[in-house]
C-alpha cells in the first residue's frame, strides 16, 4: 500500500474529527443569544469605524517575495547536501563545494544588499 | 503507481474542481484558498507518482510560500465580491467565448488522441533516494552552469522587488 | 496486503492522532504545575489528585460554551479555521519515526493465520522524510490567515499577517540549519539518519579515522550551532514564547483567534501543542540519536528480549515498546524546555524578532552551512 494512501486517509480524518469538534461544540452550548451588540467586531471596546485600507503596509509582501527567493535557494542546497559526500568520495569534492559556494555567495550578497537598503525595516 | 487508478482519479477530480474554483470563486480569497487546495493536491500527485523529492519541494516551495503570498496580500486589499466580474462589450464576449471554443477543442484533441494502453511503470520506492541522487547529479554536474545563472536571476529578482516597492512618486519613495 | 495489514495501518494512524490529541491535556497540566513551580506557586491542585482531572474538566467546559459567530464575518472560513490548524501538524507527526519497526511472524487469531509483516511505526514512510515534513509544516501559516481574515476584525487581521510574517522567516533558519546535518548524514530519510547515530563518535580526520569512545555518535556533536539555530526557529515556528507576539495578551488583545471561544480556540491549542511535538521528535531524531539509546542497537535489546523468553512477535513488540518509550523521554525533556524557557524570557518586540530571524539567524545558518561543506571536503577528501 503506498504511503500516500495512508496520507489522504490521515488528512481527512483530521479533517472529519476537526469538524466533528466543531459540531459538538455548536450543539452543546447553549441557545446564543445574538444581540447587534454582542456581534459587533471586538476592538478594545471601542466602537469599529471600519478598515483604513487606503495605505497598505508593503513590507508585508517584501517579507513574503523574499521569502520565496530564499526558500527557493534553501531547496537547491538540499540535494546538494544529500549528494555531497558522493562527490567527495569519487574525488569532486572541491568542485563541488565551489560550485554551491559561487552560489551562496551570490546570494549573500543579495542578503547583505537587502539588510544594508533597509528592506526588511519594521520599525 | 501512476497506473493506480484508486488513487489517481480522485486526487485527479479534486485538483479539477479546485481550479475551477479558483475561476468561478465570487470573493478573491476563495480563489486563491482554492489555488492552494489545487497546489497541494497537486503535491500528493507527485509524490503518488514517484517524484519523491518534486513532490516535498511542490508543498515547500508552492503551497507553502507562493500561495501564503498570494492570500497575503489578497487580504490586505479590501476587495469587495463581484468586483467588476465580466467587463462589457461585444469584443470583448467574443473573445471570452472564442478562448473556450479554442480551450475546449483542445481538450477534445488531447482525450481523442491518447491511446489507452497500460504502460508497465516500475512502482518506485518510495523509501529510496535513487531519484534524488539522480537529480543531484543532473544539477550539479551536467548543468551546473545553468544553476548559477539561476541564482544570478534570483538575485535580480530580489533587487528589483525592492527597487520598484521604492519606484519614484510611490508610498515608500526614499528620495 | 490483507486485510489485517489494512486494518492494523488504520489503527496506528487513528493512534498516532489521538496520540498527538491525548498528550496536550498532558502539556497543558504539565506547563500549568511547571509554571507556577518556576513562579513559586500552587498550580491547579484541588481537582482529582495533583489536579490531574483539571484538564477533563476544562475541556468539558470548553465543549459546552455558547457558539459564537461573530457577525459579519465569513461563516465557513470562520469555522474552518480551527480545523485546518489541526492538519499540518499531525501530519507531520506521522511522518517521523516513533520506534523502531518491527516485524511480525505467522500468528493465529479469529481462526484465521495473518502472514509475515513488516511494520513501522511510522505513519508513512517516504524516503524524503524531512522535505516532507518542512513542506507541510509552512502550510501552518493558512490556519492563522483564515481565522484573521475570517474574524471580520481589523485587529484580528493584522495579527494573522504579522503571525504569518514571523513564521515564514522561520521557516527559512529552520530549513537552512537543517543542511549542515544533511551534508554529514547524507540522506532525508529518519529511519536512515537513526540508523547512523549508534555507535561511539567517528569522524574523519585528516583521512584517518578518528574514534572517540566515550561519546555517542550524535548528530549534536557534529552541529552544535545547527543545533542551536533549529531549535530557536522552531520556538518562533509554533509561535511560542519569547515569540509569541501574535497572540500577546496585552498586544493585539489574542491576535488573530480574538473572536474564537469554546472548543475551537481550544482546537487551536492542539495545533501550536501539535507543532511543538513535532519539533521535539525533530530535535530527537536529528541530533540526539532518536529511538536508540547510545551505544544499543534495537538488534541488542531484541536479543535481551529473546533471551528473557519472549518468542519472536513478543520480543520484537517489545523492542518496539522500549524505543518508543526512550524517544518520548527524548521528547518529553524538549517540551519542558520549552514550557521551562517560556515562562523565563520576557516577549521579543516585532521588530527585534524580524530582525533576529533575518540579520542574524540566516547568516549565522549559511555560515554554519558553508563552514560544514569546506570541513567535509577538507577532513575526507585527502
Amino acid at each position: 500500500m503506498s504511503p500516500l494512501v495512508a496520507t489522504v486517509f490521515l488528512a481527512l480524518f483530521v479533517t472529519g474529527f476537526g469538524f466533528l469538534l466543531v459540531f459538538v461544540a455548536s450543539i452543546l452550548g447553549p441557545k446564543t443569544n445574538q444581540s447587534k451588540v454582542k456581534k459587533m467586531a471586538y476592538e478594545c471596546g471601542l466602537t469599529s469605524d471600519g478598515a483604513d485600507r487606503s495605505k497598505i503596509p508593503v513590507k508585508f509582501y517584501l517579507t513574503a517575495i523574499l521569502f520565496i527567493l530564499f526558500d527557493i535557494e534553501i531547496i537547491f542546497l538540499y540535494p546538494w547536501a544529500v549528494a555531497y559526500q558522493d562527490y567527495v568520495s569519487e574525488g569532486a569534492g572541491w568542485f563541488i563545494f565551489s560550485s554551491m559556494f559561487v552560489f551562496v555567495l551570490i546570494f549573500i550578497f543579495g542578503l547583505f544588499w537587502e539588510i544594508k537598503s533597509n528592506a526588511l525595516e519594521w520599525e | 503507481m501512476a497506473n493506480n487508478p484508486i488513487v489517481f482519479f480522485p486526487l485527479a477530480f479534486v485538483i479539477a474542481v479546485a481550479a475551477l474554483g479558483v475561476l468561478l470563486a465570487s470573493n478573491p480569497i476563495f480563489s486563491a484558498l482554492f489555488l492552494v487546495l489545487s497546489m497541494v493536491c497537486l503535491g500528493f500527485m507527485f509524490l503518488a507518482m514517484g517524484a519523491f523529492f518534486l513532490g516535498g519541494v511542490q508543498l515547500a516551495v508552492y503551497a507553502g510560500a507562493v500561495t501564503v503570498l498570494f492570500v497575503m496580500v489578497l487580504m490586505l486589499f479590501d476587495l469587495k465580491d463581484n468586483a467588476n466580474p465580466i467587463a462589457k462589450g461585444l469584443l470583448s464576449r467574443f473573445l471570452k467565448v472564442s478562448s473556450i471554443g479554442v480551450f475546449v477543442g483542445l481538450i477534445t484533441g488531447a482525450v481523442s488522441l491518447t491511446k489507452y494502453y497500460p504502460v508497465p511503470v516500475k512502482a518506485a520506492d518510495p523509501s529510496s533516494m535513487e531519484s534524488t541522487r539522480v537529480l543531484a547529479v543532473g544539477l550539479f554536474r551536467d548543468y551546473v552552469f545553468a544553476f548559477e545563472i539561476l541564482g544570478v536571476l534570483l538575485l535580480v529578482i530580489a533587487i528589483g522587488v525592492v527597487s520598484v516597492s521604492r519606484i519614484k512618486g510611490g508610498t515608500h519613495d526614499r528620495a | 496486503m490483507d486485510a489485517m495489514y489494512i486494518g492494523i495501518e488504520i489503527i496506528k494512524m487513528v493512534v498516532i492522532f489521538l496520540l498527538m490529541v491525548q498528550l496536550v491535556p498532558i502539556l497543558v497540566w504539565i506547563e500549568r504545575r511547571g509554571s507556577a513551580f518556576i513562579q513559586n506557586r500552587f498550580g491547579p491542585n484541588r481537582v482529582g489528585p495533583l489536579g490531574l482531572v483539571q484538564l477533563l474538566a476544562d475541556a468539558v467546559k470548553f465543549a459546552f460554551k455558547e457558539e459564537f459567530i461573530p457577525g459579519g464575518s465569513y461563516k465557513f472560513l470562520f469555522l474552518l479555521a480551527p480545523v485546518v490548524a489541526l492538519i499540518p501538524g499531525v501530519l507531520a507527526f506521522a511522518a517521523i519515526p516513533l520506534g523502531a519497526p518491527f516485524s511480525l511472524e505467522p500468528f493465529e487469531m479469529f481462526g484465521n493465520t495473518w502472514g509475515p509483516y513488516d511494520l513501522k511505526l511510522q505513519g508513512y514512510d517516504y524516503g524524503i522524510g524531512i522535505v516532507f515534513v518542512l513542506g507541510v509544516s509552512s502550510l501552518a501559516a493558512y490556519s492563522l490567515l483564515m481565522a484573521g481574515w475570517g474574524s471580520a476584525n481589523k485587529y484580528s487581521l493584522f495579527g494573522a499577517l504579522r503571525a504569518s510574517a514571523q513564521m515564514i522567516s522561520y521557516e527559512l533558519g529552520l530549513g537552512l540549519s537543517l543542511v549542515g546535518i544533511l551534508l554529514l548524514y547524507g540522506t532525508f530519510s529518519f529511519n536512515e539518519m537513526i540508523a547512523i547515530q549508534d555507535g561511539p563518535l567517528t569522524f574523519m580526520f585528516m583521512g584517518k579515522e578518528t574514534i572517540i569512545p566515550f561519546l555517542p555518535n550524535w548528530g549534536i556533536f557534529y552541529q552544535p550551532l545547527g543545533a542551536i539555530l533549529f531549535f530557536v526557529s522552531v520556538f518562533a515556528e509554533s509561535n511560542r514564547l519569547p515569540f509569541d507576539l501574535p497572540e500577546a495578551e496585552a498586544e493585539l488583545v489574542a491576535g488573530y483567534h480574538t473572536e474564537y471561544g469554546g472548543l475551537k480556540m481550544n482546537m487551536f491549542y492542539i495545533g501550536e501543542y501539535g507543532h511543538m511535538m513535532v519539533a521535539s521528535a525533530l530535535m530527537a531524531t536529528f541530533y540526539f540519536g532518536g529511538y536508540n539509546l547510545p551505544f544499543v542497537t534495537p538488534e541488542a535489546i531484541n536479543e535481551m528480549f529473546t533471551g528473557m523468553g519472549f518468542a519472536f512477535n513478543g520480543a520484537s513488540l517489545m523492542t518496539t515498546l522500549v524505543s518508543h518509550l526512550i524517544l518520548m523521554t527524548k521528547v518529553f525533556l524538549f517540551l519542558w524546555i520549552f514550557i521551562w524557557v517560556r515562562w523565563t524570557l520576557p516577549r521579543f518586540r516585532y521588530d527585534q524578532l524580524m530582525d533576529l530571524g533575518w540579520k542574524t539567524i540566516l547568516p549565522w545558518a549559511l555560515a554554519n552551512t558553508v563552514i560544514t561543506a569546506f570541513v567535509v571536503v577538507l577532513m575526507r577528501g585527502a
